[in-house]
């Protein structure tokens, strides 16, 4: 089977706080509105208007399936992803609390832990969110997008900086 | 539930009706479609002369930013003083104090 | 389901609270939102009873669809007597609270009594707790916010919370959430301090389900789809509501100097443009921000350029802060508008009712009718920015004569100050107008005039009147769900077919109003945005209650007229200036002066207005003095009222 390199690239400069993310996330998997059932959390620092998606970062060396004394937690090479067998998961939250990203969550209603599933390759937040905020690319073009930015604001650095030298000269 | 899934609503088929590229004209009883080159930041209507300034939303998007001033205070002046309105618009300093 | 979200009376005198289902008949008949508020409003209150007595009850409440797989469903409705006007009072506000106070086990906060001391009321699932908020009183709005979340221990608790405007008894005081989002009209903020209530903190992890979750997951995309695509809403996402003074100010729809000009020239500076330029230089190239699940991202971010408060975060500014600080004082400064919009949102102050005091007192200074006396000195003139925020902070902290004088609101105000301050004051029902110039647009005017709450603009505004549509497209926008065979006009400077126009934006709007969902998302500046045909189908996805659109619309008749019925139990009368449904001498006696060529000269038409009044009570089915027939009573089932059935 083919293997899939598709990650979430979060962008968080252009998230607008809507939490619609939220919203669907939790509808798509448990189809009930409740933040605190969805995958993607919105972590907002109001007063200064920062909003950050924070979601799994789907960890190839993941520290959730190397601390799960259960080993419920496991690598699914054809989705990209870090993925619960919930047959075998026994809810201690380990991997809540070895996860650096704080992308484990504990749903305390159902009373087990849930993380992003990526909706099988089809990521839903992807899909509603307008401004997107979070894409769905391949693993390799997140870096290729982030020298592009930068690249764009060296070049316009450095013209600003001629205009400047011009001016002074 | 008589619920039809496929019906597209009134809204939903007035979707179609949309123009991009192009601003109408503000004067009430003129509202002309103006088409201006792309990018264009001033345009004017052909049918009325209103002068405008433009901003575009996005490259299909363009909007009146606003009047040209001068060019707006002469019409405005002329149109009053022709539907006999005071002799004296009063005059107005250009904001601020 | 979003349908066992509770109702909760709640009495801050002896500290009783009773909480009850929502019972499935009352849902039936007012959907919720503004429209139970409305009938709990008019059902819990006496008559005549003092706004700012522990016996006005204040009425808080999300929608039907509040935090439920539609869009934007993020508005919280807030209703009392109101300490402004004396009749209806009642607000909405978008942000994140009314979808926590959902999650939290609640629709609908009933809120009677007095407490002793300064309190707030902490909702957590199910829970109702009043807790002292002696350390609160007197913090600003956003401080207030933050100082609750430290205190709980959670920063996911979203407040509704009043500023130094709402505890100084302030007339027109907001009740406002997170940084900007605020409801501003009627001074519902007032009520909320005459309570000693400072806030009303919510945190809730319930879960809301989804009626028929797979169907009303796939037909908010496409609701969404045809929201976001929309012109009006994609320009609104990159400039906010202030994109709207671009026409308005273009062709002399824009109310300038206290109504003595209908645009304001020479403006570049507070232009959306410009304000967009600012946001991007102090916040960055991102820097749109949205309510709750809502893809429109209409408010905007800055940092105040320069000037005292230099470097000062906050959102917006909304159009209305271009109009209280900008046309209205004459004031064409951008870094004033940020400002005077950073002060009212800390204060917690209706920012359109607050520039059009103080532009009012403006003229009356200019006439002499106030001098540097009643001034303390201060140099009141149009376009001096340094007067205008100075008097913005005089009137939270009701500072000096004129500062309390004009917190009391205008009609009092203008008894206080005497004279023929009275004919200056642009107001409908005690409240005073959007810096909107109707003089060229009678459908415009007559919203204003009939508007429920006083002047305003989010009762039955037209707005689509302005594009000029081909008559067949207005036609199949407003014959629906009811046929409408009469005359219709493209024109927006004509009287023809306009009341029908105010009557069906009258209803769409308290439709909307009940669901929960914002009026961007509606017709209200598009015309290509859902309406009664699509409501049906999202409220049958999400809660599973079958409706027809004839049934949404006879409902959202029915709640506009228990609201008539509360205004005019407390006093409404057709022609009465200060309480009825007629307009400042302005409107009729002085003509526009500026803008486009064919506005010149225009002003509305006495005897033409009152036709347009008396066929828009014919259609509510009111009688000629503005009362409701038997018979309309009969037919919304409302002969029965008060019928205190919860």
């Amino acid at each position: 089977m083919e293997q899939s390199g598709k990650v979430l690239m979060i962008n968080y400069e252009k998230c607008t706080g809507c939490r619609l993310c939220e919203l669907v996330c939790s509808v798509k998997h448990d189809g009930i509105s409740n933040p605190m059932r969805s995958r993607i959390k919105v972590m907002k620092w109001e007063a200064e208007g920062l909003y950050v998606p924070m979601s799994c970062q789907q960890c190839q060396d993941a520290p959730c399936m190397k601390g799960c004394p259960v080993k419920a937690i496991s690598r699914n090479p054809e989705l990209n992803r870090v993925e619960i067998d919930y047959d075998v998961c026994i809810g201690c939250r380990t991997c809540v609390s070895v996860c650096p990203f704080g992308a484990m969550s504990f749903n305390t209603i159902d009373r087990k832990v849930i993380k992003c599933d990526l909706c099988d390759g089809d990521p839903q937040c992807v899909r509603f969110c307008e401004v997107k905020a979070v894409e769905y690319v391949d693993a390799g073009d997140v870096s290729i997008k982030k020298k592009k930015a930068a690249a764009h604001r060296l070049s316009v650095a450095s013209k600003e900086g001629a205009v400047l030298y011009a001016a002074q000269a | 539930m008589a619920i039809d899934e496929k019906k597209t609503s009134a809204a939903e088929t007035l979707r179609k009706t949309r123009s991009f590229g192009k601003v109408r004209c503000h004067n009430p009883s003129c509202m002309g479609r103006i088409q201006p080159a792309p990018g264009a930041d001033h345009a004017k209507c052909p049918t009325c002369g209103m002068e405008y300034r433009l901003f575009w939303v996005n490259p299909t998007l363009p909007r009146i930013r606003g009047p040209v001033w001068d060019v707006n205070r002469e019409i405005a002046k002329k149109t009053f003083a022709g539907k006999g309105g005071a002799a004296t618009l009063k005059a107005e300093s250009k904001g601020g104090k | 389901m979003a349908l066992d979200r509770k109702i909760a009376f709640i009495d801050l005198t002896n500290g009783e609270i009773q909480i009850k289902p929502i019972p499935i008949s009352m849902r039936k008949k007012y959907l919720g939102g503004r429209g139970l508020d409305a009938y709990l409003l008019y059902n819990y209150s006496k008559k005549g009873v003092d706004p700012l007595s522990p016996d006005n009850p204040l009425i808080v409440s999300g929608g039907i669809l509040t935090a439920t797989c539609a869009s934007a469903t993020a508005r919280t409705h807030v209703m009392a007597k109101s300490p402004l006007t004396g009749l209806l009072g009642s607000t909405n506000m978008g942000g994140f609270f009314a979808p926590e106070l959902a999650w939290a086990g609640f629709h609908h906060l009933v809120i009677k009594g007095k407490a002793e001391k300064p309190v707030y009321l902490y909702i957590h699932n199910g829970n109702i707790e009043i807790r002292d908020a002696g350390k609160l009183w007197g913090k600003t709005t956003t401080e207030t916010q933050w100082a609750i979340r430290e205190e709980l221990g959670d920063d996911e608790i979203k407040s509704l919370v009043i500023g130094p405007a709402g505890e100084n008894l302030v007339r027109f005081a907001n009740v406002m959430t997170g940084i900007k989002n605020s409801g501003g009209r009627t001074g519902m903020g007032c009520v909320m301090g005459s309570k000693n209530l400072k806030a009303i903190a919510a945190r809730g992890t319930m879960d809301i389900r989804i009626a028929h979750a797979q169907e009303a997951f796939e037909y908010n995309k496409r609701f969404i789809d045809q929201i976001t695509s929309a012109k009006v809403n994609q320009t609104q996402g990159a400039l906010g509501t202030p994109f709207i003074w671009g026409a308005t100010n273009c062709w002399g729809g824009l109310r300038t100097r206290n109504f003595q000009f209908n645009q304001l020239e020479y403006a570049d500076d507070i232009e959306p443009e410009r304000l967009d330029e600012i946001a991007t230089e102090t916040v960055g190239p991102h820097h749109m921000t949205g309510c709750f699940a809502c893809q429109v991202h209409c408010r905007g971010q800055y940092r105040i350029p320069s000037g005292p408060y230099a470097g000062k975060y906050d959102e917006g500014p909304e159009y209305t802060s271009q109009g209280a600080f900008g046309a209205e004082p004459g004031c064409t400064s951008a870094v004033t508008v940020l400002t005077g919009n950073h002060l009212v949102n800390q204060f917690g102050m209706d920012n359109l009712e607050t520039g059009s005091m103080i532009a009012w007192a403006m003229e009356l200074y200019e006439a002499g009718i106030l001098t540097e006396k009643e001034t303390d000195g201060l140099d009141l003139r149009f376009g001096n920015d340094e007067a205008l925020l100075e008097m913005v902070e005089r009137i939270c902290y009701r500072k000096g004569w004129l500062g309390d004088t004009l917190a009391d609101g205008g009609i009092p105000a203008a008894e206080k100050i005497g004279k023929n301050a009275f004919d200056y004051l642009i107001q409908v029902k005690g409240m005073n107008n959007l810096h909107s110039d109707e003089r060229a647009t009678p459908a415009l005017a007559l919203n204003v005039a009939t508007s429920s709450r006083g002047s305003d603009h989010l009762r039955s505004r037209p707005a689509i009147d302005l594009y000029h549509l081909p008559e067949d497209v207005l036609r199949r926008i407003y014959s629906n769900p009811i046929p409408y065979k009469g005359p219709l006009s493209s024109e927006h400077t004509s009287y023809e077919g306009k009341p029908w126009m105010v009557y069906w934006q009258e209803n769409c709007y308290m439709a909307v109003d009940c669901l929960g969902i914002c009026k961007y998302h509606t017709t209200f500046l598009g015309a290509t945005l859902p309406n009664f045909e699509d409501w049906p189908k999202v409220i049958y996805y999400n809660t599973g209650l079958e409706f027809t659109s004839e049934e949404i619309w006879t409902i959202a008749e029915r709640c506009n007229m228990i609201e008539r019925m509360f205004n005019l139990r407390e006093g409404l009368a057709r022609n009465d200036l200060k309480k009825g449904d007629t307009l400042n001498h302005r409107y009729f006696d002085e003509p526009c002066r500026r803008g486009a060529p064919d506005v010149i000269g225009l002003s509305i038409d006495r005897g033409k207005f009152n036709k347009m009044l008396d066929e828009f009570y014919e259609y509510k089915g009111l009688d000629k003095n503005g009362k409701p027939k038997p018979a309309t009573l009969k037919r919304l089932g409302l002969e029965n009222e008060p019928s205190r059935s919860l």
